[in-house]
């Protein structure tokens, strides 16, 4: 621990500390613009010069780590005057006229920093010289006129997301943000995660649905989850007077530290659906409007003669962006209650029933996301985390200038091939082979045959095998994108390597609930034999075109959704629920963390949550449904722990 | 102590910060008890009496000849030179036509706008001269900055009566506001 004197208050800080750090531990704050806690100290503005006694000149406070001692001053005349030179250097670089910028008001940390030094003026005009403004990209608009040159962007693209888009060219007063080699960010190899406009102190970078609608001041926020996944990443949900006005994610999250990707922030705002805001019903071949009295009453009346029918009953199929406590009274009245023999969700088990087998016997066999974070080596089969459970690979991706070595194994190339030089790119279905080859590499046995009939040389699986073999902290993702026939085969030969090589398995797994509705056993095949009826219990998605076919001739079916879709155009019942946003409920991310989403927003009058509907249903059939999901889920062994 | 004498002006800017004067309100009474308001755009006299004002408050940047005239003889006229405004304190919202030529916004302005026909830019001699647009301190020395788009009549209610005791505002915290 270091002794510090920072404007005459004693702390101790530890060793490393930087003089930023220690400042604000002391309750002193120095102002930022190019710092931020998610990124690497950088010194790249210099606003946060202080005065340190026996030091010549002025002092960056945020790199500069601590020593014992030191007494350091933030307030005299030199460093307040050198702040408003600083920024009066700025505010003359480019355009920063206040009145017409996006973010002025109290969104803007370089207004912010301007009021707090009192500056009434700027004592430097600017140079009037124009610079371009890329409005190429489809979620938000790059203005170099506002740029302050910060790098926070190009930081944040390398450091939080591994992307490395964004880079600057030329030097001095021609310095300016590209993506790539100067491409337009539209055709750019941007992956639209926006975590550069959240992290832009200015309004170079803004948000084309939220821009103008109101400075985080005017509006409400609410901190929730996002359902995209089964990441479970934190976000900040920013509304007004009941409008979505803009999806942040929430730097305060554990799993993902403020980082999200197109499926939770841009994605979500974008929606087109009509939304459902009544109940329906079909009469003389059309949905026409009715209360929930009747529609209930007519659901009642054509499940009644089913009930407890099995394969001639009613066959039911949830979602799995459903809460976890929906998912658990619905099984209640669909199995037990009405005695179905289908009740399943719309994953079906797809990413998660395989995996259960081996659980049963050997228990929880996966470990915790977080220990992406510690991984020397990583390799990722059965799945492509630049397409789906994109945060997982921005984990993944960001190590890789780290250190890490990152091995994706895929039957075509992905986004990850541009930055590591372990891609392997195998024969279609061939996973087992590839699995098999490495774990013959490893035991020293021969491979070649695997290796063949993997279409990887068996020079590059000598080479990965031994990658593998001497990594310290190993990690797989895996998912179960194998070939159908030997899926289990595959999965199983997975695990005996892992278990060879020491290695930490992770599987994303799929939608929001995906864990519960794999404990809740929903995950059967969705098979419509000699079904009368079917309830699909949809929420906010929509329905797969198999799910459509499979429904296609069901004498009776009713449609628990939030939005228009094929499937509901040809429901007899439609009961219209509530979306993610407005309604809460828990959610177990794919490594067993318990969260709770929040509402956010408020629905529509005449539309239910999903839970009113399920536990109206349960009304109606007069029981009680057992409300502890929570230990329903752990009933049976699962793949990881779960809280 | 007699009332100090105070006249104002407008140049290029759109009479905003003026309109902020009169919002407010009845304290507009409690102000002119405190001051001798002489000439302003909003007044009969226009122009800042010979034998000079205490202080002067221009609205607006100078964007021609005519505007750099009356920033000079404000500034000859009186005691303190209050910049009030955006457009006055940095240039404004005028000021994002230096972007462009002179030549290129006259001729947007004159010629090719959707509702003009046979347009054409005006050279008559008695006309000023149109320049880049500067905020006032570019072209005179100002005692007292007051920015805001426009600044809020609590602002100009805080600067008038500050100025009115004998006293310079300090424009800080709530008051200060670029906008």
């Amino acid at each position: 621990m270091y002794q510090l004197k920072i404007d005459d208050k004693e702390i101790e800080v530890p060793e490393g500390t930087t003089v930023l750090k220690a400042a604000r531990m002391a309750g002193i704050e120095i102002p930022t613009l190019c710092d931020h806690p998610a990124l690497e100290p950088y010194g790249g503005c210099r606003l946060c010069m202080v005065e340190i006694e026996g030091a010549r000149t002025l002092q960056p406070a945020c790199t500069l780590p601590v020593s014992d001692k030191m007494v350091i001053r933030t307030q005299t005349d030199k460093v307040k005057d050198a702040r408003k030179f600083i920024l009066s250097m700025i505010f003359s670089e480019r355009n920063h006229f206040c009145p017409y910028c996006q973010v002025s008001g109290s969104d803007c940390e370089l207004q912010n920093a301007a009021y707090g030094e009192g500056m009434t003026h700027w004592p430097i005009q600017p140079n009037w010289k124009p610079y371009p403004v890329d409005a190429s990209h489809p979620y938000f608009v790059l203005d170099h006129n506002r740029c302050i040159l910060c790098r926070r962007c190009v930081r944040a693209c390398a450091e939080l997301v591994g992307n490395f888009t964004l880079g600057m060219e030329e030097r001095g007063a021609n310095t300016l943000l590209v993506a790539d080699l100067g491409v337009p960010l539209g055709s750019s190899s941007c992956i639209s995660c926006g975590v550069c406009v959240q992290i832009c102190p200015t309004g170079a970078l803004i948000d084309r649905w939220s821009a103008y609608r109101g400075q985080e001041k005017d509006v409400s926020s609410t901190k929730t989850i996002c359902l995209g996944c089964s990441i479970g990443c934190g976000i900040e949900v920013l509304h007004r007077d009941n409008n979505l006005i803009k999806i942040k994610g929430d730097w305060d999250a554990e799993i993902n530290g403020g980082v999200l990707c197109d499926v939770g922030r841009f994605i979500p705002m974008d929606e087109k659906r009509n939304r459902l805001v009544t109940p329906m019903l079909r009469k003389d071949g059309a949905l026409k409007a009715a209360t929930w009295d009747e529609a209930l009453s007519v659901v009642m009346e054509n499940f009644k003669p089913f009930i407890n029918k099995k394969e001639h009953g009613i066959a039911a199929i949830a979602s799995t962006r459903l809460p976890a406590d929906v998912l658990y009274y619905y099984k209640q009245v669909f199995e037990e209650i009405l005695g179905s023999n289908m009740v399943t969700s719309t994953e079906e088990g797809r990413y998660t029933a395989v995996l259960s087998e081996f659980a049963e016997h050997k228990g929880p066999f996966e470990s915790k996301l977080s220990e992406i974070h510690k991984a020397d080596t990583i390799m990722t089969i059965g799945l492509d985390l630049t397409k789906d459970h994109q945060v997982a690979g921005f984990f993944i991706k960001r190590l890789i200038p780290k250190g890490t070595k990152v091995i994706p194994v895929s039957y075509e190339s992905s986004g990850m091939d541009a930055f590591t030089p372990h891609s392997m790119i195998i024969e279609r279905n061939e996973d087992l082979a590839f699995i098999q080859a490495l774990d013959a590499a490893i035991t020293g046995a021969d491979y070649s045959k695997f290796a063949e009939k993997s279409g990887i040389s068996s020079q590059e699986i000598t080479e990965i095998a031994n990658l593998l073999d001497r990594s310290k902290n190993l990690v797989i993702v895996y998912g179960t994108d194998f070939d159908a026939k030997q899926k289990r085969e595959t999965v199983q030969s997975l695990l005996k390597l892992a278990k060879k090589l020491n290695a930490k398995l992770i599987s994303p797994k799929g939608k929001a609930n995906s864990l519960v509705a794999e404990q809740l056993k929903l995950n059967k095949p969705f098979n419509v034999n000699g079904h009368k009826a079917a309830y699909v219990a949809l929420g906010d998605e929509d329905p797969s075109q198999a799910v459509i076919k499979k429904l296609e001739n069901i004498p009776f079916l009713v449609v628990q959704a939030s939005y228009q879709s094929a499937l509901t155009a040809k429901a007899d019942v439609v009961l219209p629920v509530t979306t993610w946003l407005e309604q809460s409920g828990y959610y177990i991310t794919c490594d067993g963390q318990v969260q709770l989403a929040n509402k956010s927003l408020q629905s529509p009058v005449e539309v239910k949550t999903n839970k009113e509907v399920v536990l109206a249903i349960a009304d109606r059939l007069k029981i009680i449904v057992n409300p502890v999901w929570d230990k329903a889920v752990k009933l049976e062994n699962s793949v990881v722990e779960i809280d | 102590m007699s009332k100090p004498k105070v006249a104002t002006d407008w140049m290029a800017g759109c009479a905003g910060c003026h309109m902020s004067l009169l919002d407010i309100d009845e304290r507009l009474l409690q102000v002119l008890e405190l001051i001798d308001l002489r000439a302003s755009p909003i007044t009969d006299l226009k122009e800042a009496d010979e034998s000079g004002v205490v202080v002067g408050v221009l609205e607006g940047g100078i964007n021609n000849t005519a505007n750099e005239h009356q920033a000079r003889l404000m500034r000859s006229r009186c005691k303190i030179l209050v910049a009030l405004g955006d457009c006055a304190v940095f240039g404004g919202v005028p000021a994002m036509r230096n972007f462009f030529t002179i030549e290129e916004s006259l001729r947007r302005a004159y010629i090719e706008t959707e509702s003009t026909v046979d347009g054409f830019i005006p050279t008559d001699p008695e006309l000023a001269v149109p320049t880049r647009v500067r905020a006032v301190s570019e072209v005179v020395p100002v005692d007292i900055y007051v920015p805001g788009c426009p600044p809020s009549a609590d602002v100009i209610f805080h600067v008038l009566s500050e100025l009115a005791q004998g006293r310079i505002p300090e424009i800080k915290d709530d008051n200060l506001h670029w906008h």
